[in-house]
């Protein structure tokens, strides 16, 4: 009993000390970039839909406009959290600090690139862009096979996202919840579920009878946990994406390409003689035919995850965008305040359009959660599956 | 195309970071929710099971009650016919007895008034006899005053007794 309090109370302690840290690097964040940016007020509706979309170096939560520059532009005061960076510099080694640090350190970040301080393409000359790069494909192609870098020193980004920090987020509410769940069995041991226990136990349920079960066979209990922590994951993180101030995890390639790059390792670990058999050498048809399955099942092996990373990357940007789209759209007509009128017009059929797209992408999230748990099921499954060979007797 | 490329730093943490909540998730909440789940589930399955056990042996007892009721029933039934049967059987040979006792008091009583009567009767023949004589008498003293008479009679009576 008592081993299971101090348990309890260290993870609240550690709790509380991340809570604390946040608020500390919040307020490093407040003093770092006071005063830093000089800005048009005007909204670039790409610039804005962008910034949300895509993942950042820091957790930008809100920027308020603070008075006039020299140049005539607004000042503007920038409410961020800091994130942790970490860079793999070629010259300097690993390098470790918080993004509020990031000019001292050297570093700055253009349309979510990040770069040596001064390195950053003007904004200008990022409209000229392809011809840029048409001019280092052809510099590199000349120089066959030398490495080219116009930048200098080779720099690895492993910093701390916001997308990355969030993932953190969204472990730590995971355990809350379910070890309180779990909590829940052992204290109600022979009675009924009761308050989140019971909210969480008919999904826990659905995951395992209709999901693991169904598909995995003898290895289903094996798999319960991995499919529960994919379900429960990406449906936290797709809601998480919908409230304000927060990434969108699972429109993130790199994201959806890790979890299915697991499931493809989870595949591949499970496959049987039968299924690569299946894959190099189709049974029951003519010989021609062999090798044209060859080829489909190869590309059917490797289409399987790439979809899986792909459709939950698509349904969940896909979402955003239509959100911020249809918010700038009051921005677009309304000539960012030169025509006011335009703007409040489209304000309310904005607004009632972005509930309305809301309410589906409070399903799809749950719905993205479902598709990618199940066909990680049906993946393996079928990875799993040994035939009968009947059917080779009869040609 | 930014929206689209992967990047090396994310995708390396994404890969981390979710490796990391699984296991820690596996170890604390889905490994005790789910043997939880898995041992009541198992609770009620016995359950059941021990209910339809206990079910069917009521039922076992239910149908051997029925079936001593069964025989108690028929046992009843042989020994009332049989009750019935030995008291017809009682009440026959009770009535034959009687009938035999009554027929032999009936041949005796018979027996006797015949014996009565023939007593009767040869007291009556006996009486009558000695009226006979005493008439006989007082008429033959009658008769007998004089001698012819007397001869007559003698007569008379040799006479009868050749016809008897």
């Amino acid at each position: 009993m008592g081993h299971k309090n101090t348990f309890k109370n260290m993870f609240k302690a550690a709790l509380t000390a991340a809570a604390f840290f946040l608020l500390l690097f919040a307020n490093t964040g407040l003093r770092a970039n006071h005063a830093e940016h000089c800005e048009n007020p005007d909204v670039k509706p790409s610039n804005e839909v962008m910034h949300h979309i895509t993942d950042n170096h820091n957790w930008h939560i809100a920027s308020f406009p603070v008075g006039k520059c020299e140049s005539g532009e607004t000042e503007y005061f920038h409410l961020e959290i800091p994130l942790p960076w970490l860079i793999y510099n070629s010259e300097k080694g690993i390098q470790f600090f918080m993004s509020s640090a990031a000019h001292e350190n050297g570093y700055e970040i253009a349309e979510g690139e990040l770069y040596l301080l001064g390195q950053a393409p003007e904004e200008e000359a990022n409209h000229g862009g392809p011809e840029v790069l048409e001019a280092i494909e052809e510099a590199a192609e000349e120089h066959a096979g030398v490495e080219v870098e116009p930048h200098g020193p080779t720099i690895l980004d492993f910093s701390l996202t916001r997308t990355s920090f969030q993932m953190i987020l969204i472990g730590l509410v995971l355990l809350l919840i379910f070890m309180a769940v779990a909590k829940g069995y052992k204290k109600n041991e022979d009675h009924a579920p009761k308050g989140i226990q019971s909210f969480m136990e008919p999904i826990v349920m659905f995951v395992r009878d209709d999901i693991a079960r169904v598909y995995l066979g003898k290895k289903a209990d094996k798999y319960t946990p991995y499919l529960l922590t994919l379900f429960f994951f990406i449906w936290f993180s797709n809601l998480l994406g919908l409230t304000p101030f927060n990434s969108n995890i699972a429109g993130s390639t790199s994201v959806t390409i890790a979890l299915a790059l697991i499931t493809f390792i989870l595949i591949l670990a499970n496959s049987t003689k039968d299924f690569w058999l299946h894959i190099f050498w189709f049974p029951g048809v003519p010989v021609p035919i062999k090798f044209l399955m060859m080829i489909v099942e190869m590309i059917g092996l490797i289409v399987k995850p790439t979809a899986l990373a792909i459709r939950l990357f698509a349904n969940i940007t896909a979402g955003h965008f239509m959100v911020l789209s249809l918010i700038s759209l009051i921005f677009i007509l309304g000539k960012n305040g030169a025509v006011p009128a335009a703007g409040w017009g489209t304000a309310p059929v904005a607004v009632a359009f972005t509930t309305a797209i809301f309410a589906l992408e409070m399903i799809v999230a749950i719905i993205q959660a479902y598709v990618f748990a199940l066909l990680t099921a049906v993946f393996i499954g079928q990875a799993m599956e040994t035939h009968d060979h009947d059917h080779d007797d009869h040609h | 195309m930014e929206v689209i490329m992967p990047k090396l730093g994310l995708f390396v943490w994404a890969l981390v970071i979710f490796l990391i909540f699984f296991f820690l998730l596996k170890k604390f909440a889905w490994k005790p929710i789910l043997e939880a789940l898995k041992k009541r589930e198992e609770g009620i399955e016995n359950s059941l099971q021990e209910a339809q056990k206990a079910r069917d042996e009521m039922q076992n007892l239910k149908s051997e009650n029925e079936k001593i009721l069964r025989e108690a029933r028929a046992e009843r039934e042989v020994i009332l016919k049989e009750a019935r049967e030995m008291k017809e059987s009682m009440i026959n040979e009770a009535r034959t007895e009687a009938k035999e006792e009554a027929d032999r008091i009936m041949a005796q009583t018979r027996d006797e008034i015949q014996s009565e009567k023939m007593r009767a009767i040869t007291e009556i023949k006996n009486q009558v006899g000695m009226l006979s004589l005493q008439i006989a008498e007082k008429l033959l003293r009658k008769e007998l005053a004089d001698k012819d008479q007397k001869q007559a009679v003698v007569d008379q009576m040799i006479d009868d007794l050749h016809l008897n």
